[in-house]
């Protein structure tokens, strides 16, 4: 069952100029997106900066203004124009990206993490301080903190701060927005083992938002390929990385390195056949705009944005 | 119960991650002009508050016509003016009003400009631009003048309505600041984060973004108590301040446009002058020394 | 570059509106009638109210608004209550001499603010930059009365170098050599003290631009080439520094205006701002309405002009 559904979603943004200022042009960040969350799952969206991945993030949490399109989460729909907009935010929480602006630098421990709480609800103080006390050392960082600075915390431990703050209202639903491309590469996979333990625990579905392959194939059970405010490829992980259909996706996956040495001079050489097919054919996928096409059905799971053909 | 074991956390706390005002401390031992500046401020304040309590002011406004223009002596310290008053007893109350004055000036005119400013940054957009040109058009506009004139033709006129007049044209320069800052604080994560978290406009605008640029206010209120203790004495001096028998510094350099005055009965307008020139130099230097403080604390906090 | 000095042209219509309902306003609360001042106080009241009346002061905001502007607009400002002269006539006397000041001033801001910009920026940290900056500080912090009095008090009582009021020396005939000298000589105090505290900010400005754009790589590039030290300066910091100066001028005009209103009251100079004043303290109030709103029309203009002079030699600002 689709817990988030967004449907042909569009952000464009403005350009003013011209002598009144007026909109003259606008930057087509979304551009006809939509795909499906289903519960439980880990949704992974992929693509390069600018490719529209964290503007649908933010969009489906509220924070960037919607052109056109839908966006439902379960049966509501959340921005909807008419009548009382539906807050889901105890529903919905949001993983940043930076873990170093994304908490109040003056704020301690306690007040960070307990603001959903005393937004939502009325705790008395000694309850809503044991609360903070409890998810803290449930994202493995000890209860004695809670009077601390974030400065006094690692990029990590940022991190799993901001992760007791969006899992304080258990929400269903958690956007991560390359929660982990901000921290070291050694802290990377413990972050991520860690939302794994979390997500199971809280029975959690994750729409991971990220440009590492890499991390999304460790991370998500099924992945959309996001190029230039489209969505090129979407399918299970494994149609993905076996089975790749568009010319980017495939230029994409031939990117991650192989792990194993004996493969190395296998793996060149179909890195660059793949480079040779990608600049004959690149401009075969996309219509005269530029723009990636239409999604069609291959097989039950597996989607591409392929031309029509004959 | 609760509350005290909090606070005996937040105790323990003070010494891992130095207060603001412990670092502005560290600032102001180091410049030795903000300490001595800081010191003088302190000093002068308890002294014209305090003096001011045991002078009597209708004594020292009463015209006494057998001591015109007295030079300094026993009787009178500083002298006395062309009604016979005491000098010495008008530059106290003087300065104690013109302080007054522009503290509350400073205050009013902040409150306008922050509200001003962080409403405009934090919501940008339309409501910025609109906004910014009305903060462009009250800029360029001859202010003082526009001041003297309310002065004149407001009605019931008292310290408190000149203190409205004041503020009403001078809250645009530090909406201007505060406004620019909003606008860079908005577009951090932790702003975008509290929305997220369910937090309303008003209470991230109290609760986030306000208190991270209270540094800011507080320099830039700072800076505009020495400016505003200027244009006060500067309108007194015009003789469009205070009430007229309110001693203030402006009035008392207002007698030297008498050019005798101002030629041979130096007591009357020097120390006036000095004590103005000081006060806003030592407000000044408390003031860069808070901003270098506040710039010490940015850093270390992120 | 058009299209910006279009849009700030279509951003001055609504200023010079604002400001004129302003200054409207302000007439409309002062007591008599600031505008036609035809209604003499010491009538009765029922002869005020047909007066009144008969003078459209019972019309409408707008309408007397409009009639207001129309007559300013043709140079007619009403009748000064003391005087009885023309107001236009009595401010054309006054606005000569402070054009002169002003002029003046800025003459001298230009000519103490770049030289000592210069030296501060290109040899920062210095003693001299030392000095310079200790003056700056100082300077900042005076207000202008009390310097302008200090002044006074030292070059032109104690000293006795110049007059201490009054524009010109009396007895002496318009146009003549000595008349001009005379002039000049009643000017210079004024016009100092207005500069010396009015350059502080041009002197401000152009050191940190200068310690700025010292350290832009294309500055360094300059001097690895091997440029000397006197070509990189005159060829590539100077004219990024110092061009932007000559749009300072539109904007100093606020200043000058504060400065005149000060300053030309301590030295008796017959100016607009001590019209200004002088006409406030007997409640001529349609003098002050026309003093107010010509100030407030060439700051505005000013603020404009710079802005225009700004966008053609930084292009910088007019990608908004």
């Amino acid at each position: 069952m689709a817990l988030l559904k967004v449907d042909d979603l569009k952000i464009h943004f403005p350009i003013h100029g011209g002598i009144l200022n007026r909109k003259i042009d606008e930057v087509k960040a979304v551009d006809g997106v939509s795909f499906e969350v289903r519960e439980g799952e880990t949704y992974g969206l992929v693509g390069e900066s600018g490719s529209g991945k964290t503007t649908t993030g933010k969009a489906v949490m509220g924070l960037n203004n919607i052109t056109d399109g839908d966006i439902y989460f379960e049966d509501s729909h959340l921005n909807a124009k008419k009548g009382k907009k539906i807050d889901v935010r105890n529903d919905i929480q949001m993983i940043f990206q930076d873990p170093y602006s994304s908490l109040n630098p003056r704020k301690r421990v306690i007040d960070i993490v307990a603001e959903p709480i005393r937004n939502y609800e009325k705790l008395s103080k000694d309850d809503e301080k044991k609360r903070v006390q409890e998810l803290l050392e449930r994202v493995g960082i000890s209860s004695d903190s809670i009077m601390k600075y974030p400065h006094e915390f690692s990029g990590g431990q940022r991190q799993r701060i901001g992760v007791a703050r969006a899992i304080a209202l258990n929400p269903k639903l958690i956007i991560a927005d390359e929660p982990v491309s901000a921290l070291d590469v050694s802290v990377q996979a413990q972050v991520l083992n860690f939302l794994q333990d979390i997500q199971k625990e809280m029975d959690l579905t994750l729409f991971f938002i990220a440009h590492d392959l890499g991390v999304i194939k460790h991370m998500c059970d099924r992945i959309g390929i996001m190029y230039q405010g489209r969505l090129v490829e979407e399918g299970l992980t494994e149609e993905i990385f076996n089975n790749p259909q568009h010319i980017y996706t495939k230029r994409l996956v031939a990117a991650i390195p192989d792990v194993d040495p004996r493969n190395r001079e296998k793996h060149r050489e179909f890195r660059s056949q793949i480079k040779e097919e990608y600049q004959q054919s690149f401009y075969d996928y996309f219509n005269e705009e530029g723009l990636a096409f239409n999604l069609k059905q291959i097989t039950d799971t597996h989607k591409v944005a392929l031309p029509e053909r004959g | 119960m609760s509350n005290q074991q909090t606070e005996k956390v937040v105790e323990q706390k003070v010494e891992k991650s130095p207060s603001g005002l412990s670092i502005f401390w560290k600032e102001v031992m180091r410049d030795k002009l903000a300490l001595v500046s800081l010191v003088f401020l302190v000093l002068i304040s308890l002294v014209v508050y305090g003096v001011s309590i045991l002078l009597n002011q209708e004594e020292i406004v009463r015209v006494d016509p057998f001591a015109i223009y007295e030079p300094p002596s026993e009787e009178f310290i500083l002298g006395s003016d062309q009604g016979g008053r005491d000098i010495f007893g008008q530059l106290i109350i003087g300065t104690r009003n013109s302080l007054s004055v522009g503290i509350l000036v400073t205050l009013i005119s902040g409150f306008v400009g922050i509200v001003f400013g962080v409403v405009s940054g934090y919501f940008g957009g339309h409501v910025d631009n609109v906004m910014m040109r009305i903060v462009d058009f009250f800029m360029v506009l001859p202010n003082i003048m526009i001041i003297i004139v309310f002065v004149t033709i407001v009605p019931k006129y008292s310290v408190l309505t000149f203190s409205l007049v004041m503020a009403a044209f001078l809250w645009m320069g530090i909406a201007r600041l505060i406004r620019s800052r909003a606008l860079q604080e908005k577009e951090l994560d932790y702003v975008q984060a509290s929305r997220t978290l369910g937090s309303s406009h008003t209470k991230i605008i109290f609760t986030q973004v306000l208190p991270n640029i209270m540094s800011l206010i507080v320099v830039t209120m700072t800076l505009n108590l020495a400016a505003n203790i200027g244009i006060e004495s500067g309108l007194s001096f015009l003789g469009f301040g205070f009430p007229q028998d309110t001693p203030s510094l402006g009035t008392l350099l207002s007698y030297a446009t008498n050019p005798t005055t101002l030629e041979q009965r130096w007591w009357i307008w020097v120390p006036a002058a000095i004590l103005i020139l000081v006060l806003m130099l030592a407000v000044r230097n408390v003031g860069e020394a808070l901003k270098r403080a506040a710039d010490a604390r940015q850093r270390r906090a992120s | 570059m058009w299209k910006f000095i279009v849009r700030r042209l279509i951003i001055t219509l609504p200023q010079l509106l604002l400001m004129s309902l302003l200054v409207f306003f302000m007439a409309s609360l002062m007591p008599g009638d600031a505008f036609t001042s035809q209604v003499d106080p010491s009538l009765s009241p029922e002869a005020i109210e047909e007066q009144r009346e008969r003078l459209g002061l019972n019309d409408p905001w707008y309408q007397q608004y409009g009639r207001w502007i129309s007559n300013v607009a043709e140079g007619d400002f009403g009748t000064s209550t003391a005087h009885y002269r023309p107001v236009t006539d009595l401010i054309w006397e006054r606005m000569i001499n402070t054009i002169w000041l002003s002029l003046l001033s800025v003459i001298f801001i230009y000519a103490i603010g770049i030289p000592l910009g210069i030296i501060s920026g290109r040899w920062n940290d210095r003693l001299v930059d030392q000095i310079i900056t200790g003056y700056t500080y100082l300077g900042f912090a005076t207000p202008i009365f009390i310097f302008a009095l200090v002044v006074l008090f030292f070059f032109g009582f104690t000293l006795g170098w110049f007059p201490t009021g009054g524009s010109v020396a009396s007895g002496l005939e318009p146009g003549s050599f000595e008349y001009i000298m005379s002039k000049l000589h009643h000017l210079l105090l004024p016009a100092l003290s207005i500069a010396l505290i009015g350059v502080v900010g041009t002197v401000q400005y152009l050191r940190s631009e200068i310690i700025d754009t010292k350290q832009k790589d294309f500055i360094v590039t300059a001097r690895a080439k091997g440029a000397p030290e006197s070509r990189v300066y005159n060829r590539h910091i100077f004219r990024n520094s110092v061009l932007p100066i000559a749009a300072f001028f539109g904007y100093e005009i606020t200043m000058l205006i504060t400065g005149s209103v000060f300053v030309e009251q301590i030295f008796s100079y017959p100016g607009m701002g001590n019209l200004f004043i002088e006409s406030i303290l007997i409640r001529d109030f349609p003098v002050v309405t026309a003093v107010v709103l010509l100030f407030g029309l060439a700051a505005i203009l000013g603020a404009l002009l710079s802005d225009i002079i700004l966008s053609i030699v930084d292009p910088r600002i007019r990608i908004k």
